[in-house]
């Protein structure tokens, strides 16, 4: 590392840079793809700014990783440069580097700034790599904020580029990049931007709010194409908006008219993971298809906010096999908007209501309120179930989930005993069979509770189980209990239950 | 010293205990009572000594009907007996 930095006549920045590269392929992976990143995003910044700010942007969509990666190297670099002349130039280009990993790009070049200072390169990089690593980590950007130097004028002109940049792409940045209170400022406003996306998205993307209206009247079209047999192409968005809004806990819906409100959820994953369920959902159900779909559309709308925007599209095409569908959702999401502010009470009904009731109360309510389904007139078909899809997973997830895992168990049972009668079973007999299991744990709890309560105790033991089974008929004078154990139960379980004696005078399980 | 319960070479257990699903049903059905940390395997035991009782009862009742594919009803029939029996 610092051993392979001969110090050379003329170190120019390509050989310095290569050194350090070196270095960090050395070290991990993870060096060496961010070393390499750097080394030509170094190489073009020095030629200009402008196009180092757009590939440090990307590297920074990228990566955190290659944001350590770099600090690190950075922070090589840094010592590197200490030990010998380190050139102006050389210390900036690291410095650009840096931030490119991170979309704290006004900081990044402020941060190289005191490493450039001998008091305390060490610490301000690696508080630097640590910032690079998570955006949305507060400290480092306090601890590095002021440490930060004021920065030159080149850097503030770099900032200012970048800064425009990313305006002009959409990017939320920090205001301005000098001082430390900017740095802190940038990365509670990157904080910000990160935790909460939908939020300030919202606000600062102004051009997405454009959109909403053409997809409403294309929305609305492909519903009522799409549903031919239902009337209720209008209702369900209504209500599987109320609903979605039922379910999700962010009341920004009602308020706020634009179709990016931020709902409940703010990763996108999670929204994923939503419309991948309501997908699936709505696959099983062709009743509550319409219902579904509005649904699935209010929450795709509302969850996603400018930022997941884009992605949850991209997500939402390939999932429903056409883009048509994000734009529906656009729309649907505004006409439910509006259909909130309206209905302040149908969100408390759709959230008590199943998915069922809450079909219905679309329809009722597609009747009374045709307003804007009839504007959309080009929907694609394939749109209207994907969308519809979403919204239904955050709505069962309570109930079902409850039901599942007890099902899942009692299922457990019922497989044994399709295993222990050696013979076909009828589909219905199993469902007999689990509704059996069910009064036997009913019936089971009740008998250990009186025998525990018989013992003056609040537990249930071993000796409460042995006496039920002994009163079943289980455990006989010449069944022991120890017996059944060791026919029926695997070995880990044998151990754990039978004592058994063991060298140094020892028992296992204790008694 | 009491060694562990684990096996030198820890090979998945075979027919595991739903251990996590038998606790809550019994923390849902009693939310008042403790079961202890052992009892649930002995649940579990139960469990598939009925299981397997009811499955015997099941299969008698369809071979005496002359069934080669075990019913509904079968299985309702064979329930009664053994639930009464399983009462305690």
């Amino acid at each position: 590392m610092a051993d392979r930095f001969s110090p050379d006549s003329e170190p120019t920045t390509r050989t310095l840079l290569r050194r350090v590269l070196d270095t960090a392929d050395s070290r991990t992976p993870r060096r060496r793809r961010s070393a390499q990143a750097g080394s030509p995003k170094t190489l073009l910044e020095t030629r200009s700014s402008t196009r180092r700010r757009s590939q440090t942007k990307t590297t920074a969509r990228q990566h955190s990783h290659g944001g350590r990666s770099i600090g690190r190297l950075a922070h090589v670099r840094a010592s590197k440069n200490l030990e010998e002349q380190t050139p102006r130039t050389l210390l900036k280009n690291i410095l650009l580097t840096a931030p490119e990993s991170s979309i704290l790009m006004p900081e990044s070049v402020v941060k190289p700034e005191p490493a450039l200072q001998v008091v305390q390169p060490s610490r301000r990089e690696s508080s630097r790599g640590s910032l690079q690593l998570q955006l949305p980590e507060l400290e480092p950007s306090t601890t590095l904020a002021p440490s930060l130097p004021a920065p030159g004028k080149r850097k503030q002109k770099l900032r200012l580029s970048l800064f425009q940049q990313e305006v002009n792409q959409g990017l939320p940045l920090p205001q301005d990049p000098a001082g430390n209170a900017d740095a802190s400022s940038l990365t509670s406003s990157l904080n910000l931007t990160f935790a909460t996306p939908l939020q300030p998205q919202s606000v600062r993307r102004p051009g997405l709010a454009r959109r909403p209206p053409t997809r409403r009247a294309v929305d609305m079209g492909l519903l009522l194409q799409d549903l031919h047999d239902n009337s209720l192409a209008l209702a369900p968005p209504g209500d599987s908006v109320r609903a979605a809004v039922a379910t999700l806990p962010t009341d920004t819906v009602l308020e706020d008219t634009q179709p990016f409100s931020q709902p409940l959820v703010g990763h996108s994953p999670s929204v994923y993971h939503s419309r991948a369920h309501s997908s699936h959902i709505g696959t099983e159900d062709s009743e509550r298809a319409a219902g579904h779909r509005t649904h699935s559309i209010g929450p795709e709308l509302q969850n996603h906010k400018l930022q997941p925007w884009p992605a949850a599209s991209s997500e939402v095409s390939e999932a429903e096999r056409s883009k048509g569908a994000v734009e529906d959702n656009e729309p649907e999401g505004s006409i439910q908007n509006e259909d909130i502010s309206g209905r302040p009470a149908s969100p408390e009904m759709a959230s008590s209501t199943p998915e069922f009731l809450q079909a219905k109360r679309s329809r009722q309510f597609l009747e009374p309120a045709p307003t804007q389904p009839d504007v959309a007139v080009l929907p694609p078909e394939p749109k209207e179930p994907v969308p519809a899809k979403l919204p239904l997973r955050p709505r069962t997830a309570g109930p079902r989930r409850r039901q599942d895992p007890y099902k899942a168990g009692l299922s457990h049972y019922a497989k044994l005993f399709s295993f222990y009668a050696k013979m076909p079973i009828e589909k219905k007999a199993l469902e007999m069979v689990e509704k059996c299991l069910d009064k036997y744990f009913q019936h089971l709890c009740n008998d250990l509770e009186v025998f525990a309560g018989h013992a003056g105790r609040k537990t249930v033991t071993l000796e409460d189980l042995e006496l039920l089974m002994r009163r079943q008929g289980l455990v006989t004078e010449r069944i022991s209990l120890h017996v059944l154990v060791e026919r029926h139960l695997p070995l880990e379980y044998r151990q754990l239950l039978i004592p058994c004696a063991f060298g140094g005078n020892s028992v296992f399980p204790a008694q | 010293m009491p060694p562990s319960t684990t096996v030198s070479r820890r090979r998945p257990v075979k027919r595991k205990a739903p251990r996590g699903f038998l606790k809550g049903v019994f923390k849902r059905q009693k939310p008042h009572l403790r079961l202890v940390s052992r009892g649930d395997l002995l649940v579990h035991l139960n469990c598939l000594l009925f299981v397997q009782r009811l499955a015997e009862e099941s299969r008698t009742n369809a071979c005496e009907k002359k069934c080669g594919i075990i019913s509904k009803d079968h299985i309702l029939a064979a329930a009664k007996v053994i639930l009464k029996k399983s009462k305690g």
